[in-house]
């Protein structure tokens, strides 16, 4: 699912010169800092289709002190919850722990459950209901049905950058491992009660989405300012927000922003992957391992699709070489890059994690045509995964 | 000519001039739910009216006019539909009453026990009031208790609705159903006598419990061993559920158990055994759409043939003001905990407004028991019946739109102007 924020008022000024903005400063972070945001689901107890709970779970929530903050989403079987700062994927399990409990015990409380995932397994989208928020009603106006069918369920993981150059490189780079991301992270294989054959189906909604995609390809900041201000004199683009890129900068934080993840169907998995991200971002900051290229971008279109389709499973085009690799092999060759820095980040645990499924090629996707191959019965899938997300399968 | 002298006449010709045949009757009751299926439909869509208000209008209307089809106190056929179809709705209801919430909610079963405990003795101070003995007030009382989860779960059906008000009001009437028909079938036999102790009194409940729990598990076991080689989403499996509904219904009436508890109690059996999502809904729809069709018009020609008198109208009036508002009371008293913001408790106690056949068939039971005082119950019982069938229908879908838990907007359908679509 898009940001929330991102919708923009269609009512524009006629003279295009008046409508320039000028996008804000790359606010300082710490480098390698994370931020870690989940979107999920909102079940019933009774045939678990999504449940119209989220205000009820909102209010329930806010008694609780927790780190970070829950907030609703488009629609009213959806909520994001998000880490504050962390420094590693050790302290954003360890942010996220309560924050599940917290979840699990309010959703106990209203007789619902929580679930991970990129998908709903058979929700119709029609029958969703647009959260009760002018922003999401305005909205929905502007964009029809696309706003119900985009119940999906993504991972925005954020990683502090040491300066607006330094960004860009760094988004430019992770563009070549967004199909690892994708990969590792798939459990939407289930799409309105049907079997879509892609291990992340999520993604292609996604791509309904004017500005979706990948960033344009520049490594300069005030190159990019200029693109931005470009665009805004256009009137299409308003804001930063407005860009549904897999990968965006996101200034005021002085971060990248990565949002190609499916919500795993785990919080500890949801770490792991964070700190597969940090990894990588700390190779890129202290090797400068190579030099992104606007030619990365040949393929970028076709691993995308090969790791949504495929998963594990994938052919992975190397953009540098033109070489042709299953995806698996290069997600462990990268994975064995990353040792020094995983150590280094407290990470070890969570890319051995990571590892030990990639080797048994397994991922959220494959775990959950499993239990359907063994129930038959998309509900049931979906109880089975309330009860994994819960820690009880 | 009335009507009963118009099928007298009908039903002689009939048999001269076609035979054999299924008779009369079945014709008439065909094109009755004929009738009530068509006017269920038009008032949905040029009023934009629960269905089952149309089912009511038709039966009130058949009743008004003195059909036959359906004598009080019932008896034989019509008394097992009845059953049945209510056994039907409450099996899926105890399939929907999650118990695991009880526990990590305490408050909404404090909740469904003040809100069932103020209706009971918020009427039965009325009608004392009112000055109706005590063996009259009483089974009025309780059956004042019971919120028609069939009547819900149309609504429900007709609105498209989910959430937290839709879910807390049909497990709180399923919870009340329990209560009321577990002391109302228990009384209903010791209406002519008058238990002393309270063992007395407790006996005939733990006896109508019992028998009712042995039958609800041996119809949860037999479901549960189905479902280990049945797919929980094929017809058969719908057909042998019903199949078993029904006999289940059959048998607990024969041994003085109630036949609605006993599938409730089997559903709550069912989910606990089983505790897989239930996926046979879409297949039992329709058949299980006309027995509840079936249901409510035989409810609303039974309830027609009340007495309307203007001192009758004043009890009926009493005791529905009284009960709404010991309702939206009792959910409102216990909801500080309980996970729902005050609008919604106030609106969980408005959707439990539907009266319909569990009522019917409690005071079904008084009358059996005793002709006497049953007229004196039946004058009361049946127009409130009558009147909560249509109006708590239309209440409870204010609440669910109300609350924003309808999928559908509150306007005739004939009229909408949405991008709903029909294929």
């Amino acid at each position: 699912m898009a940001d929330s924020d991102d919708f923009r008022s269609p009512a524009l000024p006629s003279d295009p010169a008046s409508r320039v903005v000028k996008l804000e400063p790359f606010n300082r972070s710490e480098a390698l800092s994370l931020g870690v945001e989940l979107e999920l689901q909102l079940v019933n107890t009774h045939d678990y289709d999504l449940a119209p709970y989220a205000e009820d779970m909102l209010r329930l929530m806010a008694q609780t002190p927790l780190p970070g903050s829950v907030v609703p989403e488009m629609t009213s079987s959806m909520i994001e919850i998000s880490t504050d700062i962390c420094h590693s994927a050790q302290d954003v399990i360890t942010q996220l722990s309560p924050i599940r409990e917290a979840l699990i015990k309010n959703a106990d409380k209203l007789n619902i459950a929580v679930v991970g995932g990129g998908t709903h397994a058979f929700q119709q989208w029609h029958e969703r209901r647009i959260y009760d928020k002018p922003r999401f009603r305005e909205l929905s106006e502007l964009y029809g049905y696309l706003s119900k069918q985009f119940t999906i369920f993504g991972q925005h993981v954020h990683i502090g950058c040491p300066d607006a150059d330094a960004a860009l490189l760094m988004l430019h780079r992770m563009s070549r491992y967004i199909p690892h991301f994708i990969a590792l992270s798939a459990s939407s294989p289930f799409v309105q009660g049907q079997d879509t054959q892609f291990d992340s189906a999520r993604l292609n909604s996604v791509f309904a989405f004017p500005l979706s995609g990948r960033a344009p390809f520049t490594l300069s900041w005030k190159e990019f300012e200029a693109y931005f201000e470009r665009m805004t004199r256009t009137g299409v683009v308003r804001s930063m927000k407005d860009f549904y890129w897999d990968i965006r900068p996101k200034p005021e934080f002085g971060t990248i922003e990565i949002r190609v993840f499916d919500t795993p169907l785990t919080v500890e998995r949801a770490a792991a992957l964070a700190g597969y991200v940090q990894s990588l971002a700390a190779w890129f900051l202290q090797e400068q391992p190579f030099e992104p290229t606007e030619d990365d971008y040949l393929v970028y279109t076709y691993n995308r699709f090969q790791a949504c389709r495929f998963g594990l499973d994938a052919v992975y085009v190397d953009p540098a070489s033109g070489q042709h690799m299953p995806l698996r092999d290069h997600i462990l060759m990268t994975m064995t890059q990353l040792e020094w820095h995983s150590e280094a980040l407290n990470a070890t645990q969570a890319l051995g994690e990571l590892r030990t499924s990639v080797e048994a090629n397994r991922n959220d996707a494959r775990w959950l045509r499993e239990k359907q191959g063994k129930e038959r019965l998309l509900a049931e899938v979906v109880r089975q995964a309330a009860l994994r997300f819960r820690g009880a399968a | 000519m009335n009507l009963t002298s118009f099928i007298n006449d009908l039903l002689g010709f009939w048999s001269e001039w076609l035979r054999p045949s299924a008779g009369l009757p079945t014709v008439l009751w065909s094109l009755l739910l004929a009738a009530a299926a068509a006017s269920g439909h038009l008032v949905q869509r040029y009023l934009g009216l629960p269905k089952v208000v149309g089912y009511s209008i038709v039966g009130a209307v058949v009743g008004f006019a003195g059909f036959e089809g359906a004598i009080w106190p019932l008896r034989g056929i019509s008394l097992f539909l009845l059953e049945l179809g209510a056994a039907v709705v409450l099996f899926e209801a105890g399939g929907r009453l999650p118990l695991r919430w009880f526990r990590h909610n305490p408050m909404v079963l404090g909740q469904s026990l003040l809100e069932a405990t103020l209706t009971y003795f918020g009427v039965l101070w009325t009608l004392q009031l009112l000055g109706l003995p005590d063996p009259v007030a009483n089974p009025i009382a309780l059956m004042a208790i019971v919120a028609s989860p069939a009547v819900l779960s149309r609504v429900i059906m007709d609105t498209r609705a989910s959430g937290p008000v839709t879910e807390r009001a049909m497990t709180l009437a399923t919870l009340n159903t329990f209560y009321a028909l577990a002391l109302g079938y228990a009384q209903a036999g010791l209406i002519e006598r008058a238990p002393q102790t309270l063992l007395q009194k407790l006996y005939p409940v733990a006896v109508v419990l019992g028998l009712s729990f042995v039958i609800g598990a041996i119809l949860a076991l037999a479901l549960r061993t189905a479902l280990r080689f049945m797919s929980p989403t094929s017809e058969s499996t719908s057909i042998l559920l019903l199949a078993l509904i029904a006999a289940g219904a059959a048998l607990t009436a024969h041994v003085g158990g109630s036949a609605p508890l006993a599938a409730l109690i089997g559903g709550v059996l069912l989910k606990t055994l089983n505790p897989k999502p239930w996926a046979w809904q879409r297949q039992l729809g329709t058949a299980a759409s006309l027995l509840t069709m079936l249901m409510f018009v035989l409810v609303s020609i039974v309830a027609a043939q009340a007495d309307w008198t203007l001192p009758v109208a004043s009890v009926v009036l009493a005791v529905i003001v009284v009960r709404l508002f010991a309702k939206i009371a009792g959910v409102a008293i216990a909801n500080p905990g309980s996970g729902a913001s005050w609008k919604q408790a106030f609106w969980v106690g408005c959707a439990m407004s539907p009266l319909s056949a569990i009522a019917l068939l409690i005071a079904s039971n008084f009358t059996t028991a005793s002709p006497l005082l049953g007229t004196m119950i039946t004058q009361v019982a049946l127009p409130s019946i009558l009147l909560m069938e249509v109006m708590g229908a239309v209440l409870a879908t204010v609440a669910i739109h109300a609350v924003g838990e309808s999928s559908v907007p509150w306007a005739p359908q004939a009229f909408s102007t949405t991008e709903d679509t029909q294929r």
